[in-house]
């Protein structure tokens, strides 16, 4: 029973996923190819301009551009399912090959953000809780209301004018720099300023939850039994309302990874870092369709995946259903 | 006997944005040892704030305006944070009013009540503490202590909630028990058997008790002396004895008229008109001269002192003056009219 | 008093699911019946299944069997339902226990107090909606300074005063009160069952009065049913059941009431109700006219 109940919810579960993505590919397909932009252009370059009517009408036929949109979706589809996206047009291999290349520098760039803004956001919410409406909790929540509302990509030209071009301390784009290599201090230095972009953007909004969070489990009732136990404050709040406030924390942070993710993105493409987000950018710019689907289509399961992580959590942390259903057992038994 | 717990002249006020409440006004009241003292009144008439203002557990709106609070003749009025977390569990402990809401959901009760043994004796043994885990889930009534204690709270009921929160207030041996309302959010039947397993541990232990409440049923049952509060002052103390036969104090007489138990075939219930007070703006005189039927001219001028009755029973009315007109009282004698 | 029924349940019983595999006989084969003009009060502790009962009858919860006529409509019947629809709606008001919760906080008293009339499009017989709340509110003992005035400036006495005239406005025939006074201060208690007993009195509608407080129950009901765990196990006029309680749940409850007497309550032994023991199914006999107990199987025997 237990067993064919969970494979049951596990297969709703992929089932919405699939179902998801799908709709997601017909969307950015159909809106893409309705765009304004010449996808030839991306693969030829200039010389588009200087093609005869015959050329252009059989390179889009070996791209496979000449055929009504849903004939082109569903070709792209079926070659799709059996893991061929198609090449890119501008770099004129795989697309996969191309993202498999800059993936890692998203995944250093947005993974240690995202490490960065879990931790941190609870050490502060704590902190600004444990501390509430004295001056520094008052500081810290201002300051943080500021920082949360200035867009990346300004944040990010003020810290490169600042610190790249007035102070010349770090350097203003790129991964890491041609001439050094690549080495790990050279990937280091140059991630420093994307990172503090995208933790400065989005660590207030999930410190403040995490005090808000806090200050709801410390106006509790059984803090006030736990201190009258003779617990210190720092014991009960980290020992009673810690444990209390974590897992709706957690659930959260499944939902924040999407924001971050754009976040990084936008990032991304102010500090031209070569990850993701420039290559999303780029591959919609130029009408790059094959590499553009595959793109969404990851993002997307990206997106889809963590708020079902998140819906799962709380489906599993719902304090109304673990408060109701033992308690009826027991009131039989005991008194 | 010596007096266990000395409050002199206490008062207490929240400074809110809308002004000043003042929660509790001039309260001087004492416990001695091994006796439970019942304090009743409506809500918001300053009993919790009362308990929480010896505990220091006050909210930081609330302030201690004045007054002393002395236990075991150690003045603790001036004690910091660091010296009331010793004395908290070890000195007096706390019953709250819902045992839904004051056990920690996350950590299992076995736990909980270990957490409040080890707070006293840091270096206790692991064997030792489950033991006395399980002495004291005993000694408050729950079966299978070893088992229940591996529980989390939501697999408990309203009543062994209760009893868990007993246990951990009593883990190590406190000499005051503040108990704030136990009984209120609990169901009927339930009630007698937590006012009767109170009653049965304080006179095994001795622990001396507050026992706050609005309940003048379940203040017969257990007390010893009574306290009634009204709008932050306590307008009548004695014996319990005393307050159910011979109460003096037109509000107490109202408070034991009110109850629909003594109000036996009877067509309409016996009610004090009006409302509490709001606390923020307390008008001149007595504050209950305008819901007392048997209001006197001066009442509504100067607040009555407390008038000494016998030794042990006082009552803050201007009926008790020797110049106030002579007034049956509505009840009293033997009290319940049956 | 009238001795037709204005409300007949038969044989409800509801299920809660609480997980897929734990659900919960919230009201099991409850039946009663509430005559013109009668108080009838259902007690029990919390979780007992009184309050679904509640929402049975105020169409708010549908029963998984059974079957209630409120003057001779089937409430359940969506058919019935409809064709009655106004009527149901209505002369069936109903009053809950945390009137903090139930009014609407946005609401001025005055429309909250009119808005039933205005539902059910009745003309102000007094002029204005604003005069009709006046007089309401006076018959409830409302000052009219709170007209103006938004549920959370009033106190938990007032705003039970104001839920009372709010659900009395559309002049009901039966009032269900959940509870309506067991969130309040004694003194108050007891002014808000004396308003209610009175108002009673003027207007005559009948009551399904739901607590957990016997003796508050005693003095405002005509007859009173008694539920343990979604079963009731006793039923009569409020005075025999209190002077000749018969089921042992009824009688550990009555003893349960702590007497204001010191020296005899101290003494007074309570006897405990064991859960245990108590089967949930029996029969149903009248013991004398009106008074209904279900006789516990006995078991092992």
């Amino acid at each position: 029973m237990r067993e064919s109940g969970r494979a049951l919810w596990l297969g709703k579960k992929v089932w919405s996923f699939l179902v998801s993505l799908l709709v997601l590919s017909v969307v950015v397909f159909w809106v893409s190819r309705l765009a304004p932009g010449d996808p030839l252009v991306s693969y030829y370059g200039d010389r588009v301009q200087k093609m005869s009517p015959q050329e252009r009408q059989w390179a889009q036929e070996k791209l496979g551009l000449d055929e009504p949109i849903p004939v082109q979706y569903l070709s792209w589809l079926r070659r799709g399912i059996q893991g061929d996206f198609g090449i890119s047009y501008k770099y004129k291999t795989d697309a996969l090959r191309v993202v498999r290349m800059r993936m890692g520098n998203t995944l250093v760039l947005g993974g240690l953000g995202f490490v960065l803004i879990f931790v941190l956001s609870i050490l502060l919410g704590v902190f600004c809780a444990w501390h509430e409406d004295s001056l520094g909790d008052r500081i810290i929540t201002g300051v943080g209301t500021v920082t949360s509302c200035i867009p990346e990509f300004w944040l990010s030209l003020v810290l490169i004018l600042v610190f790249s071009v007035f102070l010349g301390w770090l350097p203003s784009s790129g991964a890491y720099s041609v001439e050094k290599g690549g080495g790990f201090s050279d990937r280091a230095i140059h991630l420093i300023l994307p990172v503090t972009v995208v933790v400065i953007s989005h660590l207030w909004y999930y410190a403040y939850m995490m005090r808000n969070k806090i200050l709801e489990e410390v106006s509790m009732d059984y803090v006030l039994l736990a201190r009258s136990k003779g617990l210190g404050r720092g014991k009960v709040l980290f020992c009673h309302c810690l444990p209390g406030a974590l897992p709706s924390y957690l659930s959260m942070m499944a939902i924040s990874v999407p924001h971050v993710m754009g976040g990084t993105y936008i990032v991304e493409t102010v500090f031209s870092y070569p990850g993701l987000g420039t290559l999303a950018y780029e591959s919609a710019r130029y009408k790059d369709y094959n590499l553009l689907m595959l793109l969404s289509i990851l993002s997307g399961a990206v997106v889809i995946l963590c708020n079902m992580a998140a819906q799962a959590v709380n489906e599993k942390i719902d304090p109304r259903l673990k408060a109701r259903e033992p308690a009826k057992d027991w009131e039989v038994r005991g008194l | 006997m010596s007096n266990l717990l000395e409050i002199e002249h206490l008062s207490v006020s929240f400074f809110t944005p809308w002004g000043e409440v003042e929660a509790v006004r001039d309260v001087t009241v004492s416990l001695k040892k091994g006796e439970v003292l019942a304090i009743v009144g409506e809500s918001g008439c300053g009993k919790s704030v009362l308990c929480k203002s010896i505990m220091k557990l006050l909210p930081r709106t609330a302030k201690i305006k004045s007054g002393r609070i002395t236990v075991d003749g150690r003045d603790i009025t001036g004690c910091g944070e660091r010296e009331m977390c010793r004395l908290r569990g070890s000195l007096f402990s706390m019953i709250f009013q819902d045992p839904m809401t004051s056990l920690t959901p996350t950590i299992p009760v076995g736990a909980q009540i270990g957490e409040a043994v080890r707070a006293h004796h840091p270096r206790i043994g692991k064997a030792e503490l489950s033991a006395r885990v399980t002495e004291l889930m005993t000694l408050v009534g729950i079966r299978d202590p070893q088992e229940r204690g591996r529980q989390y709270p939501c697999h408990f009921s309203g009543g062994m909630r209760q009893r868990s929160v007993m246990a951990i207030a009593l883990a190590s041996d406190p000499a005051i028990l503040l108990a704030d309302e136990p009984t209120t959010a609990l169901d009927v039947t339930i009630q007698a058997q937590i006012l009767d397993l109170l009653r049965d541990i304080q006179k095994k232990l001795g622990t001396a008790t507050i026992f706050v409440t609005h309940d003048l049923g379940a203040v017969a049952r257990v007390a010893d002396r009574v306290a009634v509060m009204y709008a932050g002052k306590i307008v009548e103390i004695g014996t319990a004895e005393e307050i159910f036969y011979d109460p003096r104090h037109p509000y107490t007489w109202g408070l034991l008229k009110a109850l629909p138990a003594l109000t036996e075939g009877r067509d309409t219930l016996e009610t004090l008109p009006g409302m509490p007070p709001v606390l923020c703006d307390l008008p001149k005189g007595d504050a209950f001269a305008c819901r007392n039927p048997y209001a006197l001219d001066i009442d509504y001028e100067e607040e009555p002192p407390m008038f000494a009755v016998t030794d042990t029973h006082y009552a803050a009315t201007w009926l008790l003056d020797p110049r106030a007109p002579r007034i049956t009282p509505p009840i009293g004698g033997r009290g319940d009219g049956r | 008093m009238d001795d037709k029924i204005l409300l007949d349940a038969a044989h409800i019983s509801h299920v809660f699911p609480l997980t897929k595999k734990i659900a919960v006989r919230a009201v099991d084969d409850v039946s009663f019946q509430i005559r013109k003009g009668e108080i009838f009060g259902l007690i029990g502790e919390s979780g007992s299944g009184k309050s679904t009962i509640a929402r049975c009858v105020m169409n708010l919860c549908r029963p998984d069997s059974g079957r209630i006529l409120y003057r001779g409509i089937d409430i359940f019947d969506s058919k019935e339902f409809r064709a009655n629809k106004s009527l149901l709606q209505k002369s069936r008001q109903i009053i809950f226990q945390d009137s903090n919760s139930s009014l609407n906080q946005r609401m001025k008293v005055c429309d909250i107090i009119t808005e039933p009339m205005r539902i059910s499009r009745m003309t102000p017989a007094r002029g204005s909606y604003r005069e009709e709340a006046r007089t309401r509110m006076s018959h409830v003992g409302l000052d009219e300074r709170y007209l103006d005035q938004y549920p959370s400036q009033l106190s938990g006495g007032q705003r039970q005063r104001v839920a009372i005239a709010r659900a009395l406005s559309a002049e009901p025939e039966l009032l269900v009160a959940d509870e309506p006074i067991a969130s309040l201060d004694v003194p108050i208690q007891a002014q808000i069952a004396n308003l209610f007993r009175r108002l009673q009195r003027e207007h005559g509608f009948s009551v399904l009065f739901i607590g957990h407080d016997l003796a508050m129950a005693r003095f405002l009901c005509d007859r009173i049913g008694v539920m343990v765990r979604g079963r009731m196990v006793e039923s009569g006029p409020a005075g025999e059941l209190f002077d000749d309680p018969r089921h042992p749940y009824t009688k550990a409850l009555l003893s349960s009431i702590p007497i204001p007497d010191p020296i005899r309550e101290r003494g007074r032994k309570v006897p405990e109700f064991r859960e245990e023991e108590f089967s949930r199914d029996g029969e149903w006999e009248e013991i004398s006219p009106q008074h209904f107990v279900l006789q516990q199987r006995r078991r092992g025997l």
